[in-house]
C-alpha cells in the first residue's frame, strides 16, 4: 500500500458529500412527513368538531322533544273549560297522564282563577277540588303569560333533579297544568349519546348545575364544586363558538368538547371526548409518520454513506494509484468501472502510466545501447525502435584498436591512484572521440580499447572515417601523454586499423549486453595495433586502399604478425604530414571546431 | 297480634351454611389436588382466582326466594364489568327469614375479609351490616328514607362506608290505602298489616294515619313478624269487616308474597302488598318500587366501588319507578269490579 500525503483531505470530501446527499434524501422526507402531520391534526380537529358539533345539537333536539312531549301532554289536560263541580273524566284524564308519562312525578291542576281543583302524584295522595289558592305560583304566572313556562331546575333531597313544567290554555278558563318532572328521564338520552369510544354528553342549566350525565351519581350529588370544571368548559366552547374548545372534565382528563343550546329551558348539552381518544388515530399516524420517518433517516444516512463511498472509492482508488504510479510502478493500473468521468479519468492515468513505463524501457535501452554506441547513435536506434540491426550478421568494418605503450611497467610502478586515474582520464579521451567518429566502442580491457566503424550502423566511407578518428585519438592522447611524460610516466600510444568482412551483433545476457565483431580482420587490426610504436597508426591494405588517395601513407615493410602465417603489408599514416593537425586537435579535444571538422570527414554521411 | 315464636327449627340455617362450607373445602380440596397435578408453570397462572375481589352478600331470607334478585343484582354487575367467577367471588351469607341472626351474619362476612358487603332486601339487613363494620364498603338496598334510617349523612353525600339504593315503597304505603279506598269507596274500616320489628314501621303507621285522615277512613293495625301468625291477618280483617287489608312495605312480607296471595285467596281478602310478586301469584293489587331494578343498581354501585370508588362520594339513589299491578282474575273471584281510575293508572294488568 502506498502511504498517502500527511495532509490527506478524504474525509472532509467524504463529509461533504455525506452531508449533501443525507441532506437531499432527509430534507423532503421531514418536510412531507411534518405537512402530513400537521394538515392531518387540522383535518382530525375539524372532524371532530362537526362531530361533537353535530352529536351536541341532536342531543339538544332529543332533550328539547322529550320537554316538548311532556309539555305536549299536559296541553291535553287545559283544552277545556272548569266547570263547578269535580270532574271525574279529568280525574280519569289525570291519572292516565301519570300512567302515561313516566317523568311526571305529580300533576297538579288550577282552575282560571288560580284554584288548584286537582291534583295526582305517584307518591302522595290525590286531592280533588282542594281549592288552594295558586294564583301567585310562578308557574301558575309563567304559564298564564306565555303558554308555556318551564321553572329552574331543583334537587329534592338535595340530591333528585327535579323540574316544574306548566301549561296553559288558550283560554284562562281552561287554567293551568302544572307537572312535577322527574329529569333523571333525561339520563336515557344523554346515556344513549356516545362520541367514540368513551365520549360522552351531559347538560348543564344555566347556572351551570349538572342536570343530567351518563354517571347518574355526578347528578345526584348536586355538588357546585364537583361541576366547576364542566362549567369552564362550556366557558370555554362559549368563548368560541362554532369550534370544539379543549379542557377538563371532572375527573381531570383532557377532553374536547362542543355545545348546542336548548333555548326554552335555556340549558346547554355538551359533548365531549377524551383528547387521547379523539386524536388516537392521528396521534398513532403520528407515530406511524415519525418511526418511517427515523427509519428513512437511518436509510438515507446509509444511502448517503454508500453513495459517498461509492463516489471517494474511486477518488481513493485513483490517489493511490496516482501514488503507485509516481512511486515508478509503472505497470499498475487503476480498475474503474464507474462509467463515469472518473473511469476517463482513470483511464488517462493507465495510459499515463503506460507511456511512462514505455519511456522509461526506452531510457534504459538507450543506456544500455550507450554502452557501446556513440549517444546519437544509440538515440537514433531506440528511436527508429528497431534494433534489429545489432542482430547478428556480416558487414565490412573497420577494426579500430588502440592502446598504451609501456602501461604494464607504468602500472607495476605507479600507484593504484595515479593508474586509475591516467586510466580515466584515456578512456575518456577515447571514448570522446568514438562517440564524436559515431563508431561504436565495442570493448575496453586494461588499456587496449576497441572500436568499429560501419556496424553495426553503416556510415559511407567507413576507411577514411576510421583514419579521421585514429588521427584524432592520436592527437587527443598525445596531449595527455605531454602530461603523463611530465610526471615521469614513460608512456606511448599506438593504433591499430584493419578493414573486412566480419561477423558483427549483440552478444551477452540482458543484464550485461555487449556489441563485438568477430573475425579475421579484429585479429589484424589488433596485431596491428600491437605492433604499432608510440604516435604511430597502422593501416592494413585494405584501409590504405581505401583511402590512399587522401592520405598520405607511408608503406611499411611487410612484416611478421601472430597468428598470420605470411608477412602481412603494413601502412603508416605519414605522421610528419599530419603532425599540425595531429597538434591542433589535441589541442582542441572536444571544441566545436573538432565536431565540425569530424562530421566534415563523415561526409555527413547518415546511418542507413 | 302474637308475635311468633322460632317454630321454624333453628337448626335449619345452620345444616344450610355448614353444607355451604362443605362445599368449599370440597372446592378447595379440589383445586389443590388440581394443583398438585399442574405443572409447575400453569401453578400461577391458575392461582390467580384467589387474588380474586370478595363480595359478600348478606341475604335476609333464602337463596330461592333471593333468585329475582340476585339475578337483577348479577346483570348490574356485569353492566360495570364483572362476572362472578371470572372477575370476582361471591361470599353469601343468608338469615332465611330469621332477621334477628343478620347482625351475626353482618360480621362473618366483615371477618371474613370480603372487599365489599353488599346488604340488599331492607333496612334490617343494612343497619345489621352498618354495625358489622365501619371500614369495609357497604351496599345497601332498602325502601325508605336511609338518611332518618341514621345509615348516611345526605342522600348527595352518604359520607362513611356506606352507599346503596332506595325505592319509594315506604313513601308509597298512604297510596297503598288510597287505591284501596278508591276499590271500596264505601267503606270507612281497613285493616294495615305492619312488621313491629321493622325499622321503618313507625314512620308508615304515622304516613298511613295521617291519609286515613285525609280520606276519612279509619284504621285497624294488625301485626306480624312470622308466617305464623300470616292466616290471623286474614281471618282478622275478614273478622272486622274491613273493607281491604292494606300492607305496609316491609321485606319479610314482599319475600312472602306467594304465602300471603294463597291466604288473601282462601280467605276472600281484597288486599293490597308492595311487591309485584302478590298479584303475579293471585293476589288483588301491589303498589311499590320496582325490586328489580333497586336490585341492578345495587350491583352496579358494587361494581363501581370494586373499581375503586368510594362510598362515600357515590350518592343513594332513589329508584323512582312505582308500579301499579292489578290481578283481575283475583277481583272476580272476590267478586269486585274495578274502577276505570284504577286500571287506567295500573301499569300492568293481569287478566
Amino acid at each position: 500500500m502506498v502511504t498517502r500525503g500527511p495532509t490527506a483531505p478524504r474525509a472532509s470530501l467524504f463529509t461533504k458529500y455525506f452531508l449533501a446527499l443525507f441532506a437531499a434524501a432527509v430534507g423532503p422526507l421531514l418536510v412531507a412527513g411534518g405537512s402530513e402531520a400537521w394538515f392531518g391534526y387540522r383535518d382530525q380537529r375539524d372532524r371532530l368538531s362537526d362531530l361533537l358539533d353535530s352529536e351536541a345539537r341532536l342531543a339538544a333536539f332529543k332533550i328539547q322533544y322529550f320537554l316538548q312531549g311532556i309539555s305536549d301532554q299536559l296541553e291535553w289536560m287545559v283544552q277545556l273549560p272548569w266547570s263547578a263541580g269535580a270532574d271525574e273524566r279529568r280525574r280519569l284524564d289525570g291519572l292516565r297522564l301519570l300512567r302515561q308519562v313516566q317523568p311526571v312525578m305529580s300533576l297538579r291542576l288550577v282552575d282560571g282563577a288560580g284554584r288548584e281543583r286537582l291534583s295526582v302524584s305517584r307518591i302522595g295522595l290525590n286531592r280533588v277540588e282542594s281549592g288552594d289558592d295558586y294564583s301567585d305560583d310562578p308557574a301558575v304566572i309563567g304559564a298564564t303569560a306565555h303558554g308555556a313556562w318551564f321553572g329552574p331546575v331543583i334537587f329534592q333531597g338535595g340530591s333528585e333533579p327535579f323540574m316544574t313544567v306548566a301549561v296553559a290554555g288558550n283560554r284562562s278558563a281552561t287554567g293551568v297544568a302544572i307537572a312535577e318532572v322527574n329529569l333523571k328521564f333525561i339520563w336515557e338520552i344523554i346515556s344513549a349519546i356516545h362520541v367514540g369510544r368513551t365520549g360522552e354528553a351531559f347538560v348543564l342549566d344555566a347556572p351551570g348545575r349538572l342536570v343530567a350525565h351518563p354517571d347518574i351519581s355526578l347528578v345526584l350529588r348536586a355538588d357546585d364544586a364537583s361541576a366547576r370544571p364542566l362549567q369552564l368548559l362550556r366557558s370555554a366552547i362559549v368563548a368560541r363558538p362554532g369550534q370544539a374548545a379543549a379542557g377538563r372534565d371532572t375527573g381531570g382528563t383532557a377532553v374536547m368538547a362542543a355545545m348546542a343550546p336548548i333555548p326554552m329551558v335555556e340549558w346547554s348539552v355538551i359533548v365531549k371526548q377524551p383528547v387521547a381518544e379523539a386524536f388516537g388515530p392521528i396521534h398513532a399516524a403520528l407515530w406511524r409518520t415519525g418511526i418511517l420517518l427515523v427509519a428513512g433517516t437511518f436509510f438515507a444516512a446509509l444511502l448517503a454513506y454508500w453513495l459517498s463511498q461509492r463516489m471517494i472509492g474511486p477518488i481513493h482508488q485513483l490517489e493511490d494509484g496516482v501514488a503507485r504510479i509516481g512511486a515508478g510502478q509503472f505497470d499498475h493500473r487503476i480498475r474503474l468501472a464507474t462509467g463515469d468521468e472518473l473511469e476517463r479519468l482513470a483511464g488517462r492515468f493507465n495510459r499515463m502510466a503506460g507511456e511512462l513505463a514505455v519511456s522509461q524501457e526506452r531510457s534504459e535501452r538507450i543506456g544500455r545501447l550507450r554502452r557501446f554506441l556513440a549517444p546519437q547513435v544509440a538515440e537514433l536506434i531506440e528511436r527508429s525502435g528497431d534494433e534489429r540491426v545489432l542482430d547478428g550478421r556480416r558487414v565490412e568494418v573497420v577494426a579500430v584498436f588502440c592502446d598504451l605503450r609501456g602501461f604494464t611497467a607504468f602500472s607495476a610502478q605507479a600507484q593504484p591512484e595515479t593508474i586509475i586515474s591516467v586510466l580515466g582520464a584515456y578512456y575518456d579521451a577515447v571514448e570522446r572521440v568514438i562517440a564524436m567518429y559515431e563508431a561504436t566502442l565495442t570493448s575496453f580491457s586494461g588499456d587496449g580499447i576497441m572500436a568499429l566503424v560501419n556496424a553495426p550502423v553503416a556510415c559511407p566511407d567507413p576507411a577514411q572515417r576510421a583514419v579521421s578518428m585514429a588521427r584524432a585519438m592520436q592527437g587527443c592522447v598525445q596531449g595527455l601523454l605531454v602530461d603523463w611524460r611530465a610526471a615521469g610516466h614513460e608512456l606511448g600510444f599506438g593504433v591499430g586499423l584493419a578493414m573486412g568482412p566480419a561477423t558483427v551483433g549483440r552478444i551477452g545476457s540482458e543484464g550485461r549486453l555487449d556489441y563485438t565483431a568477430v573475425g579475421h580482420v579484429v585479429n589484424l587490426a589488433s596485431r596491428l595495433c600491437a605492433s604499432a610504436k608510440d604516435r604511430e597508426i597502422l593501416l592494413d591494405r585494405t584501409v590504405a586502399r581505401a583511402v590512399g588517395g587522401t592520405v598520405d601513407l607511408i608503406e611499411l615493410e611487410a612484416r611478421p604478425l601472430k597468428g598470420f602465417t605470411r608477412h602481412v603489408p603494413v601502412f603508416a599514416i605519414d605522421t610528419q604530414r599530419h603532425e599540425v593537425l595531429g597538434d591542433r586537435a589535441s589541442a582542441v579535444i572536444g571544441d566545436r571546431e573538432l565536431q565540425a571538422g569530424a562530421a566534415a570527414d563523415s561526409g555527413g554521411g547518415t546511418i542507413r | 297480634m302474637p308475635v311468633a315464636g322460632r317454630n321454624e327449627p333453628l337448626s335449619q340455617p345452620l345444616a344450610i351454611r355448614r353444607a355451604a362450607t362443605d362445599l368449599r373445602r370440597r372446592d378447595l380440596l379440589a383445586s389443590m389436588v388440581a394443583m398438585c397435578a399442574m405443572p409447575m408453570g400453569l401453578r400461577s397462572a391458575r392461582a390467580q382466582p384467589s387474588a380474586l375481589p370478595v363480595i359478600g352478600y348478606l341475604g335476609s331470607e333464602s337463596p330461592e326466594r333471593y333468585a329475582s334478585r340476585l339475578g337483577a343484582f348479577a346483570e348490574g354487575l356485569a353492566e360495570t364489568g364483572y362476572v362472578e367467577g371470572r372477575d370476582l367471588s361471591m361470599l353469601f351469607r343468608w338469615a332465611d327469614g330469621h332477621y334477628r341472626q343478620l347482625p351475626a351474619l353482618a360480621k362473618e362476612l366483615a371477618a371474613a375479609g370480603v372487599t365489599v358487603l353488599v346488604a340488599p332486601g331492607g333496612a334490617e339487613v343494612a343497619l345489621a351490616a352498618k354495625a358489622a363494620t365501619s371500614t369495609i364498603p357497604i351496599v345497601f338496598e332498602l325502601g325508605g328514607d336511609p338518611v332518618a334510617l341514621g345509615l348516611v349523612n345526605s342522600l348527595a353525600r352518604p359520607g362513611g362506608n356506606m352507599t346503596g339504593v332506595t325505592s319509594l315503597s315506604v313513601e308509597v304505603s298512604r297510596k297503598r290505602l288510597e287505591f284501596m279506598r278508591e276499590l271500596f269507596p264505601q267503606a270507612k274500616l281497613f285493616a294495615v298489616a305492619a312488621n313491629p320489628t321493622s325499622p321503618t314501621v313507625k314512620s308508615q303507621l304515622t304516613n298511613l294515619d295521617a291519609a286515613a285522615a285525609t280520606l276519612g277512613v279509619e284504621l285497624r293495625v294488625l301485626n306480624a313478624n312470622h308466617s305464623d301468625a300470616f292466616e290471623e291477618l286474614f281471618t282478622a280483617t275478614r273478622d272486622m269487616g274491613a273493607g281491604g287489608l292494606v300492607f305496609t312495605s316491609d321485606p319479610y312480607f314482599a319475600y312472602r308474597s306467594r304465602r300471603l296471595a294463597e291466604l288473601a285467596a282462601q280467605h276472600g281478602v281484597a288486599t293490597i302488598t308492595q311487591s309485584r310478586d302478590f298479584p303475579l301469584a293471585g293476589g288483588l293489587m301491589s303498589y311499590g318500587g320496582d325490586f328489580l331494578q333497586s336490585h341492578r343498581h345495587t350491583g352496579i354501585y358494587a361494581g363501581r366501588i370494586l373499581k375503586g370508588e368510594k362510598p362515600a362520594d357515590l350518592p343513594v339513589q332513589r329508584v323512582t319507578k312505582v308500579e301499579l299491578f292489578i290481578n283481575l282474575k283475583a277481583a272476580q273471584a272476590l267478586g269486585l269490579s274495578v274502577p276505570p281510575a284504577l286500571l287506567s293508572s295500573a301499569d300492568m294488568v293481569i287478566e
